[in-house]
């Protein structure tokens, strides 16, 4: 709770950094704020009880601490890492307060109880990435990437609002826990606005994980905007509306499960197949990490299709999320830093075991780990998801779910054997500042840690 | 002191990861003395356990280290087990080692592989503890499974030679038919017992349908045929001496290849409710003796005739296990132990002084130059001949009496087997040492004793060799065969004796005249009319060049296995791999491409294509959730 606080009073800081002259020191104070939140949400997290805002609309319970947890680790490599981006744009203050906006919006959807905060949140999440996404104004790409979300967000978010609507309408009730009641009383009875209200609304959330076929403006974007913002996109951001689902579907919504589970499971289904398989033909490795996390997006949502609400498949999933957050940070980083010349495609990779074999030792960590192979956390991310879906009547997904991500393997690995099998135009270093080396080497390290040692993480708290 | 048991295989290992990791880095000196002190150390620890273990109750001690693997009913603790059989392997394994070790920091000097050597020779000695000191079959198959590994990467230590390296891949194929056959006999065990700890399986023994345990003894003994290089599975050890002359003796003749019989004493309940797989133990022992000593009549290359004679002697100390002699079988893996390495060492020593040459037509004369070398193998020469009172004798002795008395056509064979291997040994001896030197000029000019890191081990085996036999003195002589005391315990039936001391007396003489007389006939042979071993081939008679050509079995094996198999394979290769299975790949790979380039058209970057798609996806849930 005092971490949503300090994070929205950052952005306000900084905010007031330009009027008052105090620039310099905003990333900084970003960084120790963050810690400070962190500090925060571990102090909370020793007290047995949940702290409830507004009337119930806001609770921080252990679930909502851990994954505010995974949200600000994140967001602190994030920041060390993009730091630089804030440096070349004019408007460092801006941008800022944007990003630790968004990262509110974010903070609210892990802990939201209600709609309309659940609304709020996603709202609060998405605008200020609206204007991140075309910050490169110079850029028509960007721009253009802007845009396209802008249209494509707001259509969504009218879906999510009229779904809203219409399950208020069935049930008087914007609380969760009491849509929950109101289908365990009227089991059988729900009128079917409340079905379309529930479908839209899984729609609406479904855009903003960017599962197919409601991903077409991922891709675009992703390549469009600034490489940071991407990796903020794929990140935070998804991670955040994928606790959202998870909060909605697995509690509200968890009576219902016979109307949306099919069409989740189609969803899952279409979002592994189309992902990987594009993935594998992009040249462009900004895209292709689009279309991955388009894939581990469908690898998440297998756990809310499971419908247990179990320890395992809630820790499971919390580590998923920090597994493929830590992992995508350290491939964005290395890609950023590799792409500076302009060159986004594999080919930039190309020789890299040479000109820097430590960083290209990490980023072969980092595929490894998205890609799912034993010993890095990536590997148990999967096994956790497999081992929550195993137990139910899709096990036909299951299956899917291993073939694809053997596609997957084939288009991590274009990067590793660019690395290390093809040769380079130059044998230069490539430049890496000592913050996003740091970065890099450190959620490496983790990415290894959690892997060998899954515990720490799924040990975390009983659900 | 029993807790201490963990220290055996720890120092080796140290030294292992030391050299592995450090090596490059350190002086040979150092590298050389890490390694030996690091056996050293696992050697004290052994003594001082052997004695400790005789004050056990039961004389047996399992030392648990943590918990391996659990899995639903299958509970496999990493244990130790100190009992007499383990805590006298260790003392070879440790002992000899040291020796080895020792004699290596000289014979390896120049070798730029100098600390990859002892890398590899350390991590041998680990995986051998661990094979002799495990609780339970599983940690023995780790440790069988890690001597093969390093007996491999020993043979071919100088990787250079394509040679070298086939005779390594060579051991290390024939290796696994034996180790499979070891894998199926731990999950027959598993299946039939519950459990692979060897306490709790050896108890329910008596109770398992007779049938089963013989075909784990077969399967066991399969394994046992691998490692310990019996027929038909013989053929990798002569290669083998492709390794450095040290590893020769300290693998391939003092300790890995004894590991068989090591296992089967272990196992000697199975092998003691089963008459039949203790009958071909001793089949395969014999005809292996027998076999494998007239092979190595007409063997020229120094090291292969003490090849050929190691898998003879294994073949001796195998027909001693199959007519249940355990503690005579382990008494000759002891005292074989000692002079088979003093052999080896000695062969190594005369090539050393040779400058690399193993032939011994090229030798000749060197008594003289060579003193200690000579004196040493001589002794060794003698011990193995089975004259009293070198200690080949006693423990040779010992088995054929027993062999005698199970079935006196046996007796017969093994008695065959010590006269050839009398006359082969002798004959290496005289063409080596008498006689005049037939090498260059330079090789002569070259002549030189080794240093003293080599001579000293030599010197201490050779005294082991002689001395060696009073672990086992004849009972019937009124003298305590400590040997026999010691193994009791751990056997499921006791062997007694029952033949008469007049019987005992007479096999006895009969086995020192015949071997005085062959070595008698070798010296007329070699050094009286100084008949040389046939340089030219073609002028062989038929039957020598059969023997010398190793009764053509390598050729055989290719013709009948290696030859079809490569046909498969490469039917295989042409049909299933590049037709069959690239395709599908292949295939799979181009229809992903195709899809995935399809899939992309429809993201071409005009969103309203992207909210009409949207539109559809939407339409089409409502629609399949409400009408249909």
């Amino acid at each position: 709770m005092l971490s949503l606080f300090i994070v929205s009073g950052l952005g306000v800081l900084a905010m007031l950094a330009e009027i008052f002259k105090f620039k310099k020191y905003v990333f900084p104070i970003v960084l120790g704020g963050l810690i400070g939140a962190l500090g925060a949400l571990y102090m909370e997290w020793q007290t047995p009880k949940s702290y409830a805002l507004f009337d119930n609309m806001i609770v921080f319970d252990k679930m909502a601490l851990a994954f505010s947890g995974v949200i600000i680790v994140t967001a602190f490599f994030w920041f060390i890492f993009a730091n630089d981006y804030f440096e070349e744009e004019s408007n460092v203050v801006d941008h800022t307060a944007l990003v630790l906006f968004a990262l509110t919006g974010a903070l609210m959807l892990t802990a939201f109880k209600n709609m309309t905060t659940l609304f709020l949140g996603v709202e609060i999440m998405s605008i200020p990435l609206y204007v991140l996404a075309a910050s490169k104004k110079r850029y028509l790409a960007s721009n253009e990437a802007g845009f396209k979300y802008l249209i494509m967000g707001s259509f969504a978010s009218g879906f999510l609002l009229f779904g809203i609507a219409l399950i208020y309408g069935a049930t008087g009730s914007f609380d969760i826990a009491e849509i929950r009641q109101y289908l365990t009383d009227n089991a059988g009875t729900v009128p079917s606005f409340f079905i379309a209200g529930v479908v839209m609304m899984l729609v609406a959330m479904l855009f903003k994980v960017s599962a197919a076929p409601f991903h077409f403006w991922a891709p675009d974007v992703y390549q469009g905007a600034p490489t940071v913002i991407t990796a903020l996109m794929s990140t935070i951001v998804k991670t955040a509306a994928f606790i959202a689902i998870l909060k909605l579907f697995m509690i509200g919504f968890s009576g219902a499960a016979t109307v949306w589970s099919g069409v989740l499971a189609a969803v899952i289904a279409l979002s592994l197949i189309i992902a990987n398989f594009t993935a594998a033909v992009q040249s462009n490795v900004k895209r292709m990490l689009a279309y991955s996390s388009i894939s581990h997006a469908a690898f998440m949502l297998m756990v809310v299709l499971a419908n247990v609400r179990s320890n395992a498949s809630v820790s499971g999933i919390l580590y998923y999320s920090l597994a493929y957050s830590i992992g995508s940070i350290a491939a964005f980083t290395v890609f950023y830093n590799v792409s500076r010349n302009g060159n986004e495609t594999v080919e930039g990779f190309n020789g890299l075991a040479k000109r820097n074999p430590l960083l290209a030792a990490c980023m072969t960590v980092a595929m490894l780990s998205l890609a799912g192979i034993p010993v890095t956390s990536g590997f148990f991310a999967k096994y956790f998801v497999f081992t929550t879906l195993i137990g139910t009547e899709y096990k036909w997904l299951l299956i899917l779910a291993v073939l694809t991500s053997a596609v997957g393997v084939y288009y991590y690995f274009k990067i590793i054997i660019a690395m290390y099998f093809k040769n380079a135009e130059t044998t230069e270093p490539v430049f890496f500042e000592t913050s996003n080396k740091l970065v890099v080497i450190i959620t490496t390290l983790i990415t290894l840690i959690i892997g060998f040692i899954p515990d720490v993480i799924t040990g975390l708290f009983v659900y | 002191m029993v807790k201490l048991v963990g220290l055996v295989p720890l120092f080796p290992l140290i030294g292992f990861l030391i050299n592995g990791f450090f090596g490059k880095k350190l002086s040979k000196g150092l590298s050389g003395t890490i390694a030996s002190v690091a056996v050293l150390a696992s050697f004290v620890v052994s003594l001082l356990l052997f004695f400790d273990a005789q004050h056990l109750p039961g004389h047996k001690a399992e030392v648990s280290l943590f918990g391996w693997i659990s899995a639903d009913t299958l509970d496999i603790p990493f244990e130790f087990l100190i009992d007499p059989l383990s805590s006298w392997f260790l003392l070879i394994i440790t002992g000899i080692g040291f020796l080895i070790h020792v004699y290596s920091t000289g014979y390896m000097h120049d070798d730029e592989g100098f600390q990859r050597f002892f890398t590899y020779l350390n991590l041998f000695v680990f995986f051998m503890l661990l094979l002799v000191l495990g609780n339970n079959y599983l940690i023995m198959f780790v440790g069988w499974e890690g001597v093969g590994l390093c007996s491999y990467l020993l043979i071919g230590f100088w990787f250079k030679n394509t040679d070298y390296n086939n005779a390594a891949k060579k051991a290390f194929i024939i290796n696994r038919i034996g180790d499979l056959g070891f894998l199926l006999g731990i999950i027959l065990i598993f299946i039939s017992f519950g459990s692979i700890t060897y306490g709790q399986v050896f108890e329910k023994a008596g109770i398992v349908n007779e049938s089963v345990i013989t075909t784990i003894a077969l399967l066991l003994f399969i394994g046992a045929m691998g490692k310990s290089a019996q027929i038909p599975l013989y053929t990798w050890l002569p290669d083998a001496m492709a390794g450095p002359t040290p590893v020769s003796a300290l693998i391939h003749a003092a300790t890995m290849v004894t590991a068989g019989i090591y296992m089967i004493v272990r196992s000697n309940v199975f092998y003691s409710i089963s008459e039949v797989a203790a009958e071909v133990v001793a089949i395969v022992g014999v005809a292996t003796a027998l076999f494998a000593a007239t092979i190595g009549l007409l063997q020229n290359d120094i090291k292969k005739i003490l090849a050929y004679s190691t898998v003879s002697q294994l073949g001796l100390m195998f027909l001693g296990l199959g007519v249940g002699a355990y503690s005579s079988s382990v008494f000759h893996v002891t005292t074989h132990a000692f002079f088979k390495a003093l052999l080896f060492l000695g062969a190594g020593s005369v090539i050393h002084a040779m400058g690399g040459e193993q032939d011994i037509r090229k030798m000749g004369g060197l008594k003289g130059k060579i003193k200690v070398t000579f004196i040493t193998m001589f002794i060794g020469t003698i011990a193995i001949s089975g004259i009293p009172p070198f200690s080949g004798f006693f423990s040779k002795d010992e088995i054929l009496a027993h062999v005698y008395e199970h079935s006196p056509v046996l007796w017969f064979f093994g008695m065959v087997t010590s006269m050839l291997t009398a006359f082969y040994m002798f004959r290496m001896l005289y063409v080596t040492f008498w006689g005049t030197f037939r090498g260059t000029h330079e090789q002569a000019h070259h002549l030189h004793e080794s240093p003293s890191s080599m001579t000293i081990p030599l010197i201490v085996l050779a005294a082991l060799s002689v001395i060696g036999g009073a672990l086992g003195l004849p009972e019937f002589w009124g003298m305590p065969n400590w040997m026999h005391h010691h193994l009791d315990p751990i056997l499921y039936r006791k062997s007694v004796s029952m033949l008469s001391h007049e019987t005992e007396w007479m096999l006895m003489g009969l086995a020192v005249v015949a071997a005085a007389a062959i070595i008698f006939f070798a010296h007329q042979l070699f050094v009286k009319n100084r008949v040389l071993p046939e340089a030219n081939e073609a002028k062989l008679k038929p039957w020598q060049k059969l023997i010398a050509n190793k009764y053509y079995v390598d050729e055989f094996y290719t013709a009948i296995i290696q030859k079809p198999l490569d046909m498969i394979a490469l039917a295989f290769h042409k049909f299933f791999e590049i037709q069959l299975i690239d395709g599908i790949v292949n295939g799979v790979g181009n229809s992903v491409k195709g899809i995935g380039s399809v899939i992309r058209l429809v993201q071409n970057g005009n969103i309203g294509m992207y909210i009409i798609s949207m539109v559809l996806g939407i339409i089409l849930i409502f629609l399949t959730l409400f009408i249909l």
